[in-house]
C-alpha cells in the first residue's frame, strides 16, 4: 500500500467531481444528492465515503468494498462511488477483476485508485476505438514491436514471422525490402488478394506496404474473425492488421537513437549445384556417344566436348552474380509529452544492398505524430505526418520463376568466360548444344532500372465530448503516393541485339479516407454499454503514364532524350467507397460480453445491382473466471470463453471497372495508314457480386498459476462463397476470361498460443509458442466443376476442382525409368500409336501410370491430383531470456507437412537435353542396361525428355522447414551516473540463421507469386533466396 | 453545441452519401455503355474487328501450310521447349488437341469473329449512325464473319456458330453447329457483305474488304460446295471492278505495291517503331535460326528464338516447271552452317534456279523468299499477307468452269503465261483438274492454301504419307511416327482447353 494511492479529497473536490461527471443527468444528480446525504451522514454515523477510479482517472464501477475480516462489503456505483459503515481506521479491501486488489484504512472520505494488472485490462487498438482486451470477444492478438526492434529488416513484415497463431508471413523472396506475404486464417479466396487489410493509425491505407519503417511502429493487431473484423466490412475477409505507432506519452521527454549495421550472405547449403566445366563436357560428350550409339548419328562431337578433362570447374556464375551485401539502418526519435500535448519524431535511413550484385534499396522515412488534449479534456486533436523516400536500383528485375535470373545463372555454360580478351562482355554465353541465353553478368551489370517512391501518409483527428459518454470523432487520412522509373538496357544485352530500349514512367497515386462517428460510453449500474455509428468514404485514384525509347544510337545517354522513337500511354484509373458503421457493445459486470456491428458498404467496384453490401457480426463473451463459483478455483486466473459469428467481404481484385466492358485500342494499319480502332477489349461483368465470408470463432482464454501460463486458443470455420475469380471462357467468345463469382471453399482450422513465464528473478525467461491447424476445401466451382492453372501442360502445376484443397499439384504420377525391353512392352508409353506403338518412350526413359488404363500415355486422361500443399500445421516459438543486463530472444518459424512442387529442379535443372546446365546429379542418369544409373535422371535420346518437363509425382517434396527467423543477444550497459544517457543498449543479431528442412531447394517458403492460391501455393519456380543477416546494433536514450 | 455537430455530421453523410461516389467510370478509355454510339465509334469498331486478322495468319502457316508437302520446319534438337515441339507437330501430324498453336489459331479466328459481331449486333440500335456507313460497317463484318467461319470450318468441321454479341459468361457456352451449318451462315454473310460492299473505289485499295473481296470468298465457298455456275457468275464480276493481274508475279508482294490491280483481300502490316504500327514478323519466322539474317534481310536480324519454320519442300521446288518465273520469285536459298545449337550462319545467298548442291561444308537451306523486301525494323517488314489474289480468281473460275464440263484454258493459262509457261492444251477434265490443282499449289504457295487444297481434293491422305515417306529418307531428325496421315488427321482436333471448359463440345474423332 503506497501512500500516494490514498488521498484525502475534500467536500470541493466531491463537488468539482459531481460537476464533472453529473451535471446533464438528472439521474446522476440524484446520485449525487444521495451521496451528499450519506456523506453527510457517514460522518456521524462512522460512515465511510469514497470513489474508487484507475490508474487513468475512470471510475471503476462494481468493484467490491469489503471491511476486513467480515463479509460485510458494497459495491461501487456507475460513477465509482461507495459508501460503507465503517469505523475509522478499519482496514477496507477494494478488490475488483483486471486491478491489483487494494488495502487501505478507512478515512472518512477516501479515494482509491486501483491498479490495472496489466495482461487484463491493457487497452488495445481494435477496429474503430480501443478496448480493454478483457472484454473482447473476437478473436484478436496483439503483438508489441518492442523486443522486435533489434531485427535487421527492412519490412515490418518480418518482424512478424511466426509471431502469431493462424497469421502466415512468409519470405517468399528474398528480393531487398520486397516479397513478403501475409496470409490470415490460410487467406479465403481465389483470385482476390489475399493480404490482410493494413490500417495505421485508423487509417486503411491503400499503397504498398513496403514503404513503412519497422521503428515507428509500436504495436501490431490482428484481427481474425469475422466479429473484430466486421467494422471494415467489405474489405476485411482476409483480416485486419491495425498497426499503431509510436505516441509519446504524458512525461515522456526523450532522445533515442537506434542503429545496426549488417551484412547478408546467401548460405550455400542450399544452393543448386549443377555441372561444372569439366562435368558438363563430359556429359555432353556422353550425350553425342549415346546418339551414335541409339539414334544413328554420324557426326563429330563438338570440339568443346572432346576432351572434357582439360576443363576444370569453369566459370562459376552463381558465384558472380552473388555476393556479400550490407544493410543497414539508423532511426533517431524525439518525443515529448505533457498531460495536454505529446509529440513524437521519428527519422529513419535504411540501406539494403542485394546479394545480387547491382541490385539495392533505400529509404529515408520521416515521421511525426502530434496529439493535443484541450485544458477541458474534452477536445482531443492531432495529425501525424509520415514522408518517406525509396529508391530501388535493379531491385525489380526479373529475378524470380520462369525466365528469371536465378533461373537464367543455370542456363549460361561454364565452359564460357563472361569476358573477351579485351575485357568487354561476351554476350552469348552458351555452348554447342545449349539454348542460346545472354550473358546473365552482364544483363545485370548493364542494366539500370531505378525506381524511386514519395509516399505520404497523413492523417488528423478531431474527438469532442458533447456530453459525458458522448464523443463526435473526425479522422481523415490520406495515403500518398508517387512513384518514377527509369530503365536503360544496353543494346549488348537486349534480346533483339542492339536494340538499347529505354523506359520512362510515373504514377501518381492516393487515396484519401474520411470518416465522421458518434461514440457513446455509459454504464447504468453493472450494464456497461458503448454504442458507435457513423459514416465513412474512401476514394483511390491513380494516373500513370509510360514512355518507352529506342533507337539509341549508343549506351552514354541513357535517358529518353537520347532515343530515336518514342512511344508512350497514359491512363487512369479510380474506385471508391461510402459506408456507414454501427456497433454495440455491452457488458455485464464486465464478465458477460455481447457486441454486434455492422457496416454497410457501397462500392464502385461493382455493378449497379450489386453494388451495396451488408456486413453483419456478433460476439458474445463469458469471463467465467469472475464467476463465484470459480474463485475457488485457485489456479485459474482468468477465464473467458467466446463466440463470434459474422458475414465479411472482399473487394481486393485489381481492375476498378470490372463491371464494365471497357474498350481497349487495336491497330490495323490500311493501306501503310496508321489507323486506331476501339473496340471492348475486357468483358464487364454486370452481375459480378461481393465474395462473402461467413465466419464462426469459438475461442478460450486461459491464464493459470498466477499467468505464469496463459494460453488462447480458436476454432474457425470460414465458408466463402461467391467466389471472385477470372473465369476462363471458351475462347470461342471472343474472350479469354471474366471476372465472375465462380464458387465457394470452406476454410476451417484450430488456433493455438500459449505463453509462458519460466522464470522470474534474475534469470527472467519466457516463451510463446503458436500453432496453427488449418484446412480447406473447395466445395463448389462453376461448369466444367475445375479451373486450371493454365493450358500449358508442362506449366500446369495444380488445378482448383471441387472436393480438392486449394492449389492441389496436378499431373502424372511417376513410376520410375522404363527399367528394360520387359518393362517398355508391358508398361503403357507416353503418345504411342498404333504406327508408332513405343511413342515417344524408350527404356530408361520416365515412366509415369496409365491413370485410364488404355495403355496409352497422354496428356489429358493420365494426369491427376498428385498433391497436397497445405501444411499439417504452422507455427513459432519464441523465447526471451534476460539475465542482469543481458538479454537474449530467439524465433523461430515453422511449417509441418504439406508438399512442395519444385518445379525449378525437375522442369529446368535436369534437363536432359543438354539445352541447359542440368544438376551435378544428373550426371548419373541412364545410358545402357548395364549403366542405368541410379533409376532417377532418364536418359538423353532425343525427343524422348518431354514428359521430364512435364509436372509428375517425383517433383514433390516435403515442405517441412524449422526455419530460426532470429536470435539477439542485447546488453545494457550500466548508466547509473552517466550524465549523457539514460539507456545504452548494445546487441548483436543474426537474422535467418538456419533452415532446417529437408527440401532440396532453396527456400521452403517459396511460393510461385507470393501467397495468391490462384498463382499456386508452394510451387518453387526458383525466386531470390533469403539471406542470413549477422549484424550489430546500437540503441541510446540520451538523458 | 448540439445542432452543429448534428449540422456538421449530417454534412459530412450528404457528402459520402452521394450516390455519384460510386458512380465511377474509366476516363482513360470507354466503357460499353457509352461507346457505340456515333459513326466515328463504330468505324474504330470495325477496325479493331480487322486487327486480329494478323494473329491469325501469324499462326495460319502452321495450320494450312507447314502442314502441307509444300514446307517443313529446321530442326532444332537443342530446345525441345513446346514452343518448338507444338509447331513441329503440327508439320508431323503429331499435334495432340493441347497444342498452343491450334489453339491460338481458333481464338484469333473467334477474335475476328466476336469483334464483327458486336457490330453487327449494334448497329440496328445505333440511331446516331447514317444508313450508308451503317451498311458499309456491317457489309466489312459479314465478310470478316464469313472468312473466319470459312477458316473454321476447313480445320476443325462443324464449330460453334457465335452470331451475337456475348456479354455475359452463360452466353459463351454454345455447342457445335454443323458443318451444314455454317457453311449457311458463311453463305449468308458472304451474300450480305456482297450487297453492302462497294467496289474499290480506285487502285491502290483502302486495304479494307470490298465488293470484289465478298466476291471471291463468296466463289471460294461455292467452289466447296460444289455450286459452280454461281462461282462463275460471281468470279465473271470481277474484272469489271478493275482487278486484273499484274505484269510480273513478284508484283503483288511488293509492300510497294500493296492492295494493288491484282489484290482481293490481303491482311494489312506496317513495319516500323512508331505508335500503331504493326509489323510483319512471318518475313523472319521464314529463315533459318540465326543471330543475324543480314545476308537475307539487309540489316541483322537475331531470329534464334522465332525462325526455321516454313522451309520450302524439295517436293515443292521440284515441281515447278522448268521456266516458271515464280520459282525464282517465291523460293531463296541461303548457304552456310549450322552449329551444334542448330543455329544457323549465313555465308551466301543463291538462286533456287538450277541450284544442286552447296559447296563442301555448308548446307543449302531453302527460304520462302515472296515476303522478303526492305525491312524497316528489327520487329518485322510492311510486307502484307494475301487473302485473296486475282490469280486465285482466275483459278477459282478456272476450277468451276472444268468440273461444269467447260474449257478452263483462258483463265488457266492466263496465270501460266504470266508465269512465262506455255498453255495448257489438254481438254480431258480429270487431267485439268489436276493441272488447276497444280498450279494453285505453284502459284499460291505459303498463301495458307495448299492444306485445303489437298483436304478439298481428298487426295490429302495419299499424297502427305507418300511425301512424308520420301521425307523420312532425306532427313535425319523426324520422329518416329511423324507424317502418319489418316482420315481423322484431315481435321484438327479442337483445342483442348475449349473442349475441357465446355463440355457440350465434343471432340473430333481420333484425338
Amino acid at each position: 500500500m503506497k501512500p500516494s494511492m490514498i488521498n484525502l479529497i475534500t467536500q470541493g473536490e466531491i463537488l468539482r467531481m459531481k460537476k464533472q461527471f453529473g451535471q446533464p443527468f438528472g439521474r446522476l444528480f440524484l446520485v449525487w444528492v444521495l451521496l451528499m446525504f450519506f456523506a453527510v451522514t457517514a460522518q456521524a454515523q462512522g460512515t465511510i465515503t469514497g470513489r474508487v477510479v484507475d490508474d487513468k482517472g475512470q471510475p471503476v464501477p462494481g468493484a467490491a468494498v469489503m471491511l476486513k475480516g467480515t463479509t460485510r462489503g458494497v459495491s461501487t456505483n456507475a460513477e465509482g462511488f461507495f459508501t460503507i459503515s465503517a469505523a475509522q481506521g478499519a482496514t477496507l479491501v477494494i478488490r475488483s477483476i483486471g486491478y491489483k486488489t487494494e488495502e487501505l484504512s478507512a478515512e472518512k472520505t477516501i479515494s482509491v485508485i486501483l491498479k490495472a494488472i496489466a495482461t487484463e485490462l491493457n487497452e488495445v487498438t481494435v477496429s474503430y476505438g480501443k478496448q480493454r482486451q478483457r472484454e473482447i470477444s473476437g478473436s484478436i492478438a496483439t503483438l508489441s514491436t518492442e523486443k522486435l526492434q533489434d531485427q535487421p529488416v527492412m519490412q515490418f513484415a518480418q518482424q512478424m514471422e511466426g509471431k502469431v497463431a493462424g497469421v502466415s508471413v512468409m519470405e517468399s523472396s528474398g528480393q531487398p525490402g520486397r516479397g513478403v506475404d501475409f496470409r490470415i486464417r490460410g487467406a479465403a479466396s481465389f483470385y482476390l488478394n489475399n493480404q490482410p487489410l493494413f490500417v495505421i493509425d485508423g487509417l486503411p491505407i491503400t499503397g504498398s506496404i513496403n514503404n513503412i519503417n519497422p521503428d515507428e511502429i509500436e504495436t501490431f493487431t490482428v484481427l481474425k474473425d469475422a466479429s473484430a473484423t466486421a467494422l471494415y466490412g467489405s474489405r476485411a475477409a482476409n483480416g485486419v492488421i491495425l498497426i499503431t505507432t509510436r505516441h509519446a506519452r504524458a512525461g515522456d521527454a526523450r532522445v533515442e537513437f537506434n542503429s545496426n549495421y549488417g551484412v547478408q550472405h546467401l548460405p550455400s547449403n542450399k544452393v543448386p549445384k549443377p555441372m561444372n566445366a569439366s562435368q558438363f563436357a563430359t556429359f555432353m560428350n556422353e550425350r553425342y556417344q549415346d546418339m551414335k550409339t541409339y539414334e544413328g548419328f554420324t557426326g563429330a562431337i563438338p570440339a568443346e566436348y572432346q576432351n572434357p578433362s582439360q576443363y576444370g570447374a569453369g566459370t562459376n556464375w552463381y558465384k558472380l552474380l552473388t555476393r556479400n551485401a550490407p544493410i543497414q539502418n539508423y532511426d533517431i526519435t524525439l518525443q515529448s509529452a505533457t498531460d495536454h500535448s505529446s509529440s513524437t519524431a521519428i527519422f529513419g535511413y535504411q540501406e539494403q544492398q542485394g546479394v545480387l550484385i547491382n541490385t539495392g534499396t533505400k529509404l529515408f522515412s520521416g515521421r511525426i505524430n502530434k496529439d493535443l488534449t484541450s485544458a477541458n479534456g474534452k477536445l482531443k486533436a492531432g495529425f501525424s505526418i509520415a514522408p518517406s523516400y525509396r529508391l530501388d536500383h535493379n531491385n525489380r528485375l526479373s529475378t524470380d520463376g520462369v525466365g528469371g535470373l536465378f533461373e537464367r545463372l543455370f542456363e549460361a555454360s561454364p565452359l564460357i568466360s563472361p569476358y573477351n580478351p579485351d575485357g568487354s562482355y561476351v554476350r552469348n554465353v552458351y555452348s554447342s548444344g545449349m539454348v542460346a541465353y545472354i550473358n546473365p553478368l552482364a544483363i545485370f551489370n548493364l542494366t539500370n532500372d531505378d525506381y524511386k517512391t514519395t509516399r505520404i501518409l497523413a492523417n488528423g483527428y478531431f474527438n469532442y465530448e458533447f456530453l459525458k459518454g458522448l464523443q463526435l470523432k473526425v479522422n481523415t487520412g490520406v495515403d500518398k503516393g508517387a512513384e518514377s522509373r527509369n530503365y536503360y538496357q544496353s543494346g549488348q544485352v537486349t534480346s533483339t541485339v542492339n536494340n538499347p530500349t529505354g523506359t520512362s514512367s510515373s504514377v501518381d497515386n492516393g487515396s484519401y479516407t474520411a470518416e465522421a462517428y458518434l461514440d457513446y460510453k455509459r454504464s447504468f449500474g453493472d450494464h456497461n454499454l458503448e454504442v458507435l455509428g457513423g459514416y465513412s468514404a474512401q476514394k483511390f485514384s491513380s494516373t500513370s503514364n509510360t514512355l518507352t525509347g529506342l533507337g539509341f544510337p549508343n549506351d552514354d545517354i541513357p535517358y529518353l532524350s537520347a532515343a530515336t522513337s518514342v512511344t508512350g500511354s497514359s491512363g487512369y484509373t479510380a474506385y471508391s467507397l461510402v459506408s456507414a458503421i454501427g456497433r454495440v457493445n455491452y457488458n455485464y459486470k464486465g464478465k458477460y460480453l455481447l457486441q454486434a456491428a455492422l457496416r454497410n458498404d457501397g462500392s464502385s467496384l461493382f455493378g449497379a445491382l450489386s453494388r451495396y453490401g451488408d456486413f453483419p457480426s456478433v460476439s458474445a463473451g463469458w469471463i467465467v473466471s469472475d464467476e463465484d463459483f470459480m474463485r475457488s478455483v485457485g489456479k485459474i486466473s482468468f477465464l473467458k470463453l467466446r463466440a463470434s459469428y459474422g458475414v465479411t467481404g472482399n473487394n481486393s481484385f485489381s481492375g476498378n471497372y470490372s463491371a464494365q466492358s471497357t474498350t481497349s485500342n487495336y491497330y490495323y494499319d490500311f493501306n501503310n495508314v496508321v489507323t486506331q480502332g476501339t473496340t471492348i477489349g475486357n468483358l464487364g461483368n454486370a452481375s459480378l457480386q461481393w465474395e462473402r465470408n461467413r465466419q464462426l470463432d469459438i475461442g478460450v482464454d486461459l491464464s493459470i498459476l498466477k499467468d505464469r501460463i496463459s494460453l488462447t486458443y480458436d476454432y474457425y470455420h470460414k465458408n466463402t462463397d461467391h467466389l471472385i475469380m477470372t473465369r476462363p471462357m471458351p475462347t470461342s467468345s471472343g474472350f479469354g476470361s471474366i471476372l465472375d463469382n465462380v464458387g465457394a471453399i470452406s476454410l476451417w482450422g484450430h488456433e493455438v498460443t500459449i505463453n509462458t513465464v519460466n522464470t522470474t528473478g534474475k534469470l527472467r525467461w519466457t516463451s510463446s509458442l503458436n500453432i496453427s491447424f488449418d484446412r480447406n476445401k473447395i466445395t463448389a466451382l462453376v461448369s466444367p466443376g475445375y479451373i486450371r492453372r493454365n493450358n500449358t501442360v508442362s506449366s500446369d502445376y495444380f488445378r482448383q476442382q471441387v472436393g480438392h484443397p486449394l492449389g492441389a499439384f496436378y499431373g502424372f504420377v511417376f513410376q520410375g525409368l522404363y527399367k528394360d525391353a520387359d518393362d517398355l512392352a508391358k508398361s503403357a508409353k507416353y503418345l504411342a500409336t498404333a504406327t508408332n506403338p513405343n511413342g515417344v518412350s524408350d527404356i530408361g526413359t520416365i515412366k509415369v501410370k496409365d491413370i485410364n488404363g488404355d495403355g496409352v500415355i497422354d496428356d489429358v486422361n493420365d494426369r491427376t491430383f498428385i498433391g497436397d500443399p497445405t501444411p499439417t500445421f504452422t507455427g513459432g516459438f519464441t523465447n526471451y531470456l534476460s539475465y542482469k543486463n543481458f538479454d537474449c530472444s530467439i524465433s523461430t518459424a515453422f511449417d509441418v507437412g504439406g508438399q512442395i512442387l519444385n518445379a525449378a529442379k525437375w522442369a529446368y535443372q535436369t534437363n536432359m537435353d543438354g539445352s541447359r546446365v542440368p544438376l551435378a546429379a544428373a550426371l548419373n542418369h541412364w545410358r545402357s542396361l548395364s549403366d542405368p544409373g541410379n533409376g532417377v535422371y532418364p536418359r538423353t535420346k532425343t525427343g524422348t525428355t518431354a514428359i521430364g518437363r512435364e509436372v509428375n509425382s517425383q517433383w514433390l517434396e516435403s515442405a517441412t522447414y524449422l526455419s530460426i527467423k532470429n536470435i539477439t543477444l542485447g546488453y545494457n550497459l550500466n548508466m547509473k551516473g552517466n550524465s549523457m544517457f539514460r539507456r545504452l543498449r548494445a546487441y548483436a543479431s543474426v537474422q535467418q540463421l538456419l533452415v532446417l528442412t529437408k527440401y532440396s531447394g532453396m527456400n521452403p517458403e517459396i511460393s510461385l507469386s507470393g501467397q495468391d492460391p490462384t498463382q499456386g501455393i508452394k510451387v518453387d519456380e526458383e525466386g531470390y533466396p533469403i539471406p542470413r543477416t549477422l549484424s550489430i546494433g546500437l540503441s541510446a536514450t540520451f538523458k | 453545441m448540439k445542432k452543429l455537430y448534428i449540422l456538421v455530421l449530417l454534412g459530412l453523410t450528404a457528402a459520402s452519401c452521394k450516390k455519384s461516389f460510386t458512380d465511377l467510370s474509366p476516363q482513360s478509355s470507354y466503357s460499353d455503355a457509352n461507346y457505340y454510339k456515333t459513326t466515328q465509334q463504330f468505324g474504330s469498331a470495325v477496325t479493331a474487328a480487322y486487327a486480329p486478322l494478323r494473329d491469325v495468319v501469324v499462326n495460319d502457316y502452321l495450320m494450312s501450310e507447314q502442314r502441307s508437302d509444300n514446307a517443313i520446319y529446321q530442326s532444332i534438337l537443342s530446345n525441345r521447349g513446346t514452343a518448338y515441339t507444338d509447331r513441329e507437330a503440327l508439320c508431323e501430324f503429331m499435334d495432340a488437341s493441347t497444342n498452343s498453336y491450334n489453339a491460338s489459331e481458333w481464338q484469333y479466328c473467334y477474335q475476328v469473329i466476336s469483334r464483327a459481331n458486336i457490330v453487327i449486333s449494334r448497329l440496328p440500335s445505333a440511331t446516331a449512325v447514317n444508313a450508308d456507313s451503317a451498311k458499309y460497317y456491317d457489309g466489312q463484318c459479314k465478310f470478316l464473319r464469313a472468312l473466319m467461319y470459312f477458316k473454321l470450318v476447313r480445320l476443325y468441321g462443324g464449330v460453334p456458330l457465335f452470331l451475337k454479341e456475348v456479354k455475359t459468361p452463360e452466353q459463351a457456352f454454345l455447342p457445335r453447329s454443323t458443318v451444314d451449318q455454317v457453311y449457311t451462315q458463311i453463305v449468308a454473310d458472304a451474300n450480305d457483305a456482297l450487297k453492302e460492299l462497294p467496289a474499290p473505289a480506285g487502285f491502290p485499295q483502302t486495304g479494307a474488304a470490298s465488293k470484289g473481296a465478298a466476291t471471291v470468298l463468296l466463289a471460294d465457298v461455292d467452289v466447296y460446295l460444289k455450286k459452280y455456275a454461281d462461282a462463275v457468275t460471281l468470279l465473271n464480276t470481277l474484272p469489271a471492278m478493275g482487278y486484273t493481274l499484274n505484269a510480273n508475279y513478284s508484283d503483288a508482294f511488293q509492300p510497294t505495291n500493296k492492295n494493288g490491280r491484282e489484290s482481293l483481300f490481303e491482311v494489312q502490316f506496317l513495319g516500323g517503331t512508331g505508335t500503331g504500327v504493326t509489323p510483319n514478323p512471318l518475313v523472319y519466322y521464314f529463315l533459318p535460326r540465326s543471330s543475324s539474317t543480314a545476308l537475307v534481310t539487309g540489316i541483322a536480324i537475331n531470329n534464334q528464338s522465332t525462325g526455321g519454320w516454313n522451309t520450302p519442300t524439295k517436293d515443292l521446288i521440284g515441281s515447278y516447271e522448268s521456266g516458271d518465273k515464280r520459282l525464282d520469285a517465291s523460293i531463296g536459298i541461303v548457304e552456310g552452317t549450322y552449329n551444334a545449337s542448330d543455329y544457323f550462319t549465313y555465308s551466301a545467298v543463291k538462286s533456287v534456279v538450277g541450284y544442286t548442291a552447296p559447296p563442301s561444308g555448308k548446307v543449302a537451306v531453302a527460304y520462302v523468299k515472296k515476303y522478303q523486301h526492305a525491312t524497316p525494323a528489327v520487329s518485322g517488314s510492311s510486307d502484307d499477307f494475301p487473302i485473296y489474289r486475282y490469280s486465285e480468281a482466275l483459278l477459282l473460275l478456272a476450277e468451276a468452269l472444268n468440273e461444269q464440263g467447260q474449257s478452263p484454258l483462258a483463265p488457266l493459262n492466263a496465270v501460266r503465261e504470266r508465269a512465262g509457261l506455255p498453255d495448257i492444251t489438254a481438254t480431258d477434265q480429270a487431267t485439268l483438274r489436276a493441272a488447276i490443282l497444280h498450279e494453285r499449289r505453284i502459284e499460291l504457295a505459303f498463301e495458307d492454301k495448299r492444306w485445303h487444297d489437298l483436304v478439298r481434293s481428298g487426295n490429302a491422305v495419299a499424297v502427305m504419307n507418300a511425301f512424308g515417306a520420301t521425307l523420312q529418307t532425306q532427313i535425319s531428325y523426324l520422329p518416329a511416327g511423324a507424317y502418319t496421315v489418316t482420315d481423322n488427321r484431315l481435321l484438327y482436333p479442337l483445342p483442348q482447353a475449349e473442349v475441357g471448359l465446355n463440355t457440350q463440345l465434343t471432340q473430333n474423332p481420333g484425338y
